[in-house]
């Protein structure tokens, strides 16, 4: 996949390409509107992750280009914005999901890897990994071609996961990601175990591989 | 009451007492200048009444004219002060007494004095009186009834373009780019207002959309370091060498940047509530969302051993749909924080009143601090400002909460 990343701030920018380049990911990444303008004339991507307030102009200013120029870059919006209007007016404009700041890198990733599924595999919606194999559309999972059943949250940490292999991820960031930010879940993780317990069996169960390692301390890693 | 109203009312009070205080002068001034021209007559009778003594020289008679009468009595009284009395007089011709008017005075004729009483009738002048007393009053009244129509009628029409200033007056809002226009108006003092309310106008606008832009500037300065910090905990969690404890540590620093960018978050809102920058109304059926929320809330309760009993009717509500996800997060994560291990939490839902009730702790809490900003109990992990958004989201869309505690059962009762 190539990525796009236009983000003033220079510390994020790095951080956010370093967590993206790996997996044959290919990252690149701009300061400013205009010369990400001119990188979206020259070339084409898989994905843009565009911040809103940058130093020379709205980062709206990149999705009307791409829709004038009729180009198809899913486009992921990070913005400290967080005013419903600004949300509407990007997804409005052409947006294909809107990401608040803060956000976690496992949480992009899952992000941009969704819009990404969206757009490009729009045919086939069969997420692969080894002997699982995702039905992105009909929320399905088979594991070895036998159907499993896991619930909306255990599905949800599936992809996340997969999304992120290899990652370490915090507990943090999956309560974010299964709960939403706005609902204060930190005094308490034992749910998260629960699940991942749950989810760990019924992959077991149905004779996939261990790929769930406990990362004491901090969270989980999909081992890929 | 109106303006109007009140002007009608305070003129027609003024004009009542006037006319009334004017009509009583009035009465009291023809009845002297009546009796003047009665006395005149009377004294002219006098005279003539003493010609015809001095002429005739005989005894004095009595003797009746058409509408008075002299009366002579022979007197030993020296002198006589000439006096005008009001008296009766006898009309012969219609055989009945009258309200009368009489001279008193003495004559000399041969020596002897002679009291002489002239009595004319003064039923001609009462009924110019009577009259014109009833000229008066149907004057008053028709007058009266001119001013009123014309008040409630015409003045009405003089107050439109303060109704038409007022209407837009209510239809303004912040958030529109439509500012004030206001009607031209030929009146001073309405030109003058339309003018001062479109200054104000362009002000509060003005004045909107600088708030407007701190507030998102301020979100974007302090959101946007927690993101870099954020985002580097994610990168350094990455390192295999880092021992659990110093993961351990991460852990906590994470909880804390979550906690402060909420905090944040929080406060930004606050703001916007009490700014009213928030406007994004549309229909919400709160018989629908609240399943929602208990279900968003399943594993917290369940690691809580709780359970929810709840009795919900239909009950839409006009507003942000955000503004409602966040009141009732609040209310839900309150009622599970500081509940027992194994107790309930009940929600009950009528068109008039939602309330939740939570087991906990056997006090009361103070009413009066609970929604205050920053107050929350020691044990609690929340930012203090959970119930203060609670309060200002009630407030916004004028909704009624309080707090009730009953042996050991907290109820948060939300009136619409």
């Amino acid at each position: 996949m190539k990525i796009l990343v236009i983000e003033d701030e220079q510390s994020l920018r790095e951080n956010i390409t370093n967590y993206l380049n790996v997996d044959g990911n290919i990252c690149e990444s701009c300061s400013a509107l205009n010369p990400a303008l001119q990188k979206l004339s020259d070339y084409d991507y898989d994905c843009v992750l565009l911040d809103i307030g940058l130093p020379d102009g709205e980062g709206f200013g990149v999705l009307q280009y791409l829709r004038s120029n009729q180009k198809n870059e899913g486009v992921l919006i990070i913005s400290a914005r967080n005013s419903l209007e600004d949300k509407l007016k990007g997804l409005d404009v052409g947006a294909d999901d809107y990401l608040t700041k803060p956000f976690h890198l496992a949480e992009l990733k899952a992000r941009l890897m969704a819009v990404y599924r969206r757009k490009a595999l729009n045919t086939n919606n069969k997420l692969i990994f080894n002997e699982i194999a995702i039905d992105v559309q009909g929320r399905t999972v088979e594991v070895n071609e036998t159907a499993i059943v896991l619930t909306r949250k255990e599905y949800d940490m599936l992809l996340y996961f997969i999304a992120n292999k290899g990652k370490v991820i915090s507990k943090n960031a999956i309560a974010e990601h299964l709960w939403g930010d706005e609902m204060d879940m930190h005094d308490n993780f034992d749910f998260i175990y629960t699940h991942v317990k749950n989810l760990r069996r019924k992959l077991l169960d149905a004779g996939g591989k261990d790929y769930l390692t406990s990362i004491y301390g901090i969270g989980y890693k999909f081992v890929g | 009451m109106k303006l109007s109203a009140h002007y009608t009312r305070t003129s027609i009070y003024i004009t009542l007492t006037v006319l009334l205080a004017g009509a009583v002068i009035y009465y009291f001034a023809i009845n002297y200048i009546a009796q003047q021209q009665l006395d005149q007559g009377l004294q002219q009778q006098l005279i003539e009444a003493e010609e015809y003594v001095r002429s005739s020289n005989l005894n004095p008679q009595q003797y009746d004219l058409d509408r008075d009468h002299a009366v002579f009595t022979r007197t030993n009284e020296q002198k006589l002060q000439k006096r005008f009395f009001d008296t009766t007089y006898f009309n012969p011709k219609e055989q009945r007494k009258e309200a009368g008017r009489a001279v008193e005075d003495l004559v000399e004729l041969k020596d002897t004095n002679y009291k002489v009483v002239i009595t004319i009738s003064r039923a001609g002048q009462k009924y110019l009186i009577e009259v014109i007393t009833i000229i008066t009053l149907v004057l008053l009244a028709g007058l009266l009834l001119v001013l009123f129509i014309i008040n409630k009628y015409m003045l009405n029409g003089l107050w439109k373009p303060f109704q038409l200033t007022l209407k837009e007056i209510k239809q303004f809002n912040i958030a529109d780019v439509d500012q004030f226009k206001g009607k031209p108006s030929k009146v001073d003092e309405f030109a003058e207002l339309n003018e001062a309310i479109r200054e104000m106008s362009l002000r509060v606008t003005y004045d909107y959309l600088n708030l407007k832009q701190f507030t998102e500037n301020a979100s974007h300065e302090m959101m946007t370091p927690l993101a870099v910090v954020t985002t580097k905990l994610d990168t350094l969690i990455q390192d295999e060498t880092l021992s659990a404890g110093q993961l351990e540590q991460i852990t906590d620093i994470y909880s804390s940047i979550n906690k402060s960018s909420r905090l944040n978050q929080s406060l930004l809102l606050l703001a916007k509530l009490e700014n009213k920058l928030i406007t994004d109304n549309e229909s919400i059926n709160l018989e629908t969302v609240l399943p929602e929320k208990m279900l968003q809330f399943q594993e917290l309760m369940q690691t809580k051993d709780l359970s929810f009993e709840h009795n919900l009717q239909p009950k839409q509500v006009l507003a942000s749909k955000y503004l409602i996800d966040i009141l009732l997060n609040n209310l839900f994560s309150n009622a599970i924080r500081h509940n027992n291990s194994g107790g309930v939490i009940i929600i009950e839902l009528n068109g008039e009143q939602l309330s939740i009730k939570n087991t906990g702790a056997n006090h009361s809490l103070n009413e009066d601090l609970i929604f205050e900003r920053f107050q929350k109990g020691k044990e609690s992990q929340g930012t203090g400002l959970g119930l203060t958004l609670v309060k200002n989201i009630c407030q916004h869309y004028g909704y009624d909460i309080h707090y009730t505690y009953d042996s050991g059962q907290h109820t948060f009762i939300l009136k619409f």
